[in-house]
């Protein structure tokens, strides 16, 4: 997609390398990228892309059997089908697109793992990588119209996007199709971070970029 | 990631605390309005390339620093003392 089309306030496409698509109703769900693609419309938000590391280690015999979040190193791990476990933690605290990390948050989240479970240390990590992530001020995401008529939001999941990926498709969809927000997600507004109302500032710190 | 703070020469990134977007710097007056103040709080141009921000070398000097980096590469184009940089 290289561009959205927009006459008088009302969205009537979008552009792409292979022409263009007409529409009434564009919504932007671009994990990662909303900042790139909200500005094709002309918009800023309030979003922040951030880096976030996960790691993988070699195969292991069952161990754990469930999704592991650990609330004071800021952790998680679970085990994949194929043996590997899963973890990750902290964002690397700064804006960054370039989809790899640094070598002190590798660190930071390999003494969470030890100080969760320290039978885990043997195991050999086999890689890991950086995902982007969307960051809003609070933390939580967004599903709404915006001031552009028949274009939709539905951004800034933070780290929480991945395993929140059928209920926001739900939703959105929901938006879309009736106008009215889904009852689950209609404090997801936009408009939160403008006027303060309604802010869910999920770790009690504050509705300020870099805080989550 | 390294910085080269201009007061202690290069540094890990773990001295530095990132205090974001130097839009920081561009307080608005208190009676600016909702609009100034939604885009000086909230609003990011939040890009994939070349961005300023603010790192405070916390575990060094205590300097406030203005740095020019890219954001896709990782590369730091310019690290200044946020006192001198312009606004």
């Amino acid at each position: 997609m290289t561009g959205i089309d927009i006459e008088g306030g009302v969205v009537k496409g979008v552009q792409t390398s292979r022409g263009a698509i007409r529409a009434k109703k564009v919504a932007i769900v671009t994990a990662g990228r909303s900042g790139q693609v909200a500005a094709m419309a002309g918009m800023r938000l309030p979003i922040e892309s951030h880096i976030l590391q996960a790691f993988v280690t070699e195969g292991l015999k069952p161990v754990i059997d469930h999704v592991v979040s650990f609330g004071m190193g800021h952790f998680y791990i679970s085990q994949s089908d194929k043996g590997g476990l899963v973890f990750g933690g902290d964002l690397d605290f700064y804006s960054s697109y370039a989809s790899r990390g640094n070598l002190p948050m590798k660190e930071h989240v390999m003494d969470a793992a030890m100080t969760l479970m320290p039978m885990i240390g043997k195991a050999k990590v086999l890689r890991s990588w950086g995902g982007i992530m969307d960051m809003t001020p609070d933390g939580s995401p967004i599903i709404d119209k915006t001031h552009i008529e028949g274009l939709f939001l539905d951004c800034g999941w933070c780290y929480g996007g991945f395993k929140a990926v059928p209920g926001s498709g739900f939703s959105l969809a929901h938006l879309i199709a009736t106008g009215n927000h889904h009852a689950p997600a209609e404090k997801f507004r936009l408009d939160r971070f403008r006027t303060g109302r309604g802010l869910m500032d999920e770790e009690g710190t504050g509705a300020q970029h870099n805080l989550h | 990631m390294r910085l080269n703070c201009p007061v202690c020469g290069e540094r890990d990134r773990r001295e530095f605390y990132y205090g974001g977007d130097a839009v920081a710097m561009m307080r608005p007056a208190p009676d600016a309005g909702v609009g100034p103040w939604d885009d000086y709080v909230h609003l990011r141009e939040n890009p994939a390339g070349q961005t300023r921000d603010l790192w405070h070398h916390e575990a060094g000097c205590g300097a406030w620093l203005v740095v020019t980096r890219n954001t896709v590469t990782h590369a730091i184009k310019d690290v200044a003392l946020a006192r001198e940089a312009k606004r």
